[in-house]
């Protein structure tokens, strides 16, 4: 293939079959998760979902050692948490590794309408360019919706988590990873529902 | 050659002038010693009525560009030192322009005098005003001629006491000059020293010092409505020329605001408030516009609108972040300005307690180690423990926020005590190394035995065969956690802590009471 040729399919917005994109990653703190993630990690800008079996199945530990690399480096934005089920329980978070003072918690009162202005803060979070990483407990989301939110994602460059029930695996998604997580006796159990070239089946992983 | 190793001998720095920069340093009775060359410009305001405070204020800030010096002299008299502004406004003329320029915009017409003692300068202009002269007679620099302009003028002008000048009238002393002529200790015998010091102040014999003038710190603008408006759509328009003059007002003084209310008035019912509060101060009046145009369209107006006023809160003065060279993220460039946008955004349309940021206390008890904060900083600033309490604290049974400082009984369940870990008042300076290695084995069983999520109040679990059950029995983890703490502000817990796994698989964190009827709780989830 001529040179030219193969220095224009390295780019990041082409993604050729079976072979797994090449974006910036951030890497997930787990080496069997990164073997089978594409690019080596979780994408640092975009929308990505994570549906676990029930609440409390690890998908938060899943993520939390990434969340601690983003919030301690010196140049970190603010991580957001939109609409979490319950509390985040500080001391935990900081054991692990989290620099509280990047974490900000939008929490939109009952008498607002939750579901609409839960929607609405995160595309505000997502877009503005302010956070590094927003995750998002929402309870329901329509395609059309994922998709406007991927989308102001991209512009702002962060990377947005979307925590939604095992049973939205059915529906089409435009994220760009859906991740189910189920636990286990040690650990959990990931599986990539979607993903641009990622593994296939599960992985087990291990909290340590 | 020249033998270049000899230090070059070092240049002369030159002495300050006296009454430059050492009059703001040091104390009146030193300043007044000093003598300094001063040029006070008066504005005796001319009005039927004295002018309002308001009024009075507004002009003071527009004199505050020819110099930062004005002082009042109640009720209608206005002070400018104005030495150090001639030559940048062409001399005594050109700032005598500016000024009356400035107050007939403001439409406060008033006699102008300029004379080297302030009382002088008042008194020419107030003379000026009776006689109905203006300009260039009014204008003194040298202090030479001082005493001889001023001498034909009427005592009446120094406004004292009527009784003072009807004996002085008796005696035939009915102008300035004559007044100077009398021996001192008499006149200070039979009328008083404080006439005396006026008039050694007003010849510049003494010193007059004058505090300027310090604008109130705040901002308050009405603005009445030539018509009433019934619909949200013009209240923006309306309040913008308001935000204007905000922006000017905080551009002066180089500060921000963190409150601005703005308040609608209506024929019959009382005003609407509309309060907006800020994280982080602003000064740009489009950035407070695009904010407080959100707030006023969510507003319910009960009347059509007469007049609205807008006012600040305390002004937080402001320091100028230099541009960054890098974005964000990119090569170690730091957080930007855009995070205190977004969490205004985000506080005016779900409320100020919706946004909220995460603290720890140093506290055995759960649910009081973590509170919420509301003051969110942009930078990596610690706040200290102690502000932290008191702000914005989760939801307590009793609602008051711990004290972080109590001595705790709380045992592992391997039985040696926990005090040490985590309280700092049990820290002391021989024991640093050894907490320092006991804290890092502490904290990563920390990392097992806490919680990612709490519950903020514990959830009754229900019983069967003396286990709890959550949508089936639920299998208790490894040993228990003692925690028994709290006895000293009347919220004590004692509890037996497990980590438990559901039949889903979730893990589960849940307590036991110690106290009868041991019932089983809720308190957290891992994960």
């Amino acid at each position: 293939m001529s040179r030219d040729l193969s220095r224009l399919l390295e780019h990041p917005a082409i993604w050729r079959g079976r072979s797994a994109a090449r974006t910036k990653t951030l890497p997930s703190g787990f080496a069997a998760l990164d073997e089978g993630l594409p690019g080596g990690g979780w994408p640092h800008a975009g929308l990505i979902e994570i549906l676990p079996t029930c609440f409390g199945a690890g998908e938060l530990s899943l993520l939390l050692p990434a969340l601690a690399a983003v919030t301690r480096r010196p140049e970190a934005r603010w991580c957001a948490w939109v609409a979490p089920p319950l509390q985040p329980f500080g001391p935990a978070l900081a054991a692990r590794g989290v620099a509280l003072e990047r974490v900000l918690v939008v929490n939109p009162p009952k008498k607002v309408v939750k579901g609409k202005s839960s929607l609405w803060a995160f595309e505000q979070a997502l877009r503005s360019g302010a956070c590094d990483i927003a995750l998002a407990w929402l309870r329901s989301a329509l395609p059309r919706q994922i998709r406007r939110l991927h989308l102001a994602a991209e512009r702002g460059d962060t990377l947005g988590v979307l925590f939604r029930p095992r049973e939205a695996a059915r529906d089409s998604s435009p994220a760009v990873l859906r991740v189910a997580v189920e636990p286990t006796a040690p650990g959990a159990r990931v599986t990539l529902l979607k993903s641009r070239g990622g593994a296939r089946g599960s992985i087990e992983l291990a909290w340590h | 050659m020249e033998d270049s190793t000899a230090a070059p001998a070092p240049r002369p720095v030159p002495a300050p002038r006296s009454g430059d920069l050492l009059r703001p340093i040091l104390g009146r009775a030193d300043a007044a010693r000093m003598a300094p060359a001063e040029l006070w410009l008066a504005v005796h305001l001319a009005a039927p009525s004295p002018p309002s405070q308001q009024d009075l204020e507004r002009l003071v800030v527009r004199a505050q560009r020819l110099t930062p010096r004005v002082s009042l002299d109640p009720p209608d008299g206005l002070l400018l030192e104005v030495k150090g502004s001639l030559h940048l406004f062409g001399g005594v003329e050109g700032l005598s322009r500016e000024m009356a320029g400035e107050c007939s915009r403001l439409r406060m017409p008033g006699t102008l005098a300029v004379a080297p003692t302030p009382l002088a300068a008042l008194v020419l202009a107030r003379a000026g005003r009776k006689a109905g002269i203006s300009g260039s007679l009014l204008i003194i620099t040298d202090p030479a001629q001082l005493v001889g302009r001023l001498s034909p003028l009427p005592l009446a002008m120094l406004r004292w006491p009527q009784d003072t000048l009807d004996r002085l009238a008796r005696i035939g002393v009915r102008t300035i000059g004559e007044a100077l002529r009398l021996p001192r200790a008499g006149f200070a015998r039979r009328f008083g020293t404080a006439q005396l010091q006026a008039l050694d102040r007003l010849v510049g014999r003494a010193s007059d010092l004058r505090d300027s003038f310090e604008v109130r710190a705040r901002f308050r603008r009405r603005r009445e409505l030539l018509y009433e408006l019934e619909s949200h759509a013009g209240l923006l328009a309306v309040v913008t020329p308001l935000l204007a003059e905000l922006g000017e007002f905080l551009e002066a003084r180089q500060c921000g605001v963190l409150l601005l209310e703005c308040r609608l008035q209506h024929r019959n019912v009382p005003p609407t408030r509309c309060v907006l509060r800020l994280a982080a101060p602003l000064a740009d009046p489009q950035q407070i516009g695009a904010l407080l145009g959100e707030k006023l369209n969510a507003l319910v107006l009960p009347e059509p609108v007469r007049a609205c006023e807008l006012r600040s809160g305390a002004l937080v003065s402001r320091l100028l972040a230099s541009g960054g060279l890098w974005r964000a993220g990119e090569h170690g460039g730091g957080v930007d300005g855009r995070a205190p946008d977004l969490i205004e955004r985000l506080r005016v349309r779900l409320g100020d307690e919706a946004v909220y940021g995460l603290r720890v206390v140093d506290d055995h008890r759960a649910e009081a180690a973590c509170i919420t904060t509301s003051t969110i900083q942009s930078g990596l600033q610690n706040d200290p423990v102690r502000n932290a309490v008191r702000r914005v604290a989760l939801a307590f049974p009793g609602g008051r926020a711990p004290s972080p400082r109590g001595p705790a009984r709380a045992f592992a369940a391997c039985g040696e005590p926990m005090e040490a870990r985590g309280s700092p008042s049990w820290r002391s300076a021989s024991d640093q190394d050894h907490f320092a290695a006991r804290s890092e084995v502490d904290s990563s069983r920390l990392v097992d035995r806490r919680p990612l999520w709490l519950l903020s109040t514990p959830r009754l679990l229900s019983e069967r065969d003396g286990l709890p059950r959550r949508r089936g029995p639920l299998r208790l983890l490894g040993e228990a956690e003692r925690i028994e703490t709290g006895w000293w502000d009347g919220r004590e817990i004692a509890r037996d802590y497990y980590a438990a796994v559901d039949v889903r698989g979730a893990r589960l964190w849940v307590f036991r009471e110690r106290e009868p009827p041991h019932r089983w709780f809720l308190h957290g989830v891992f994960g």
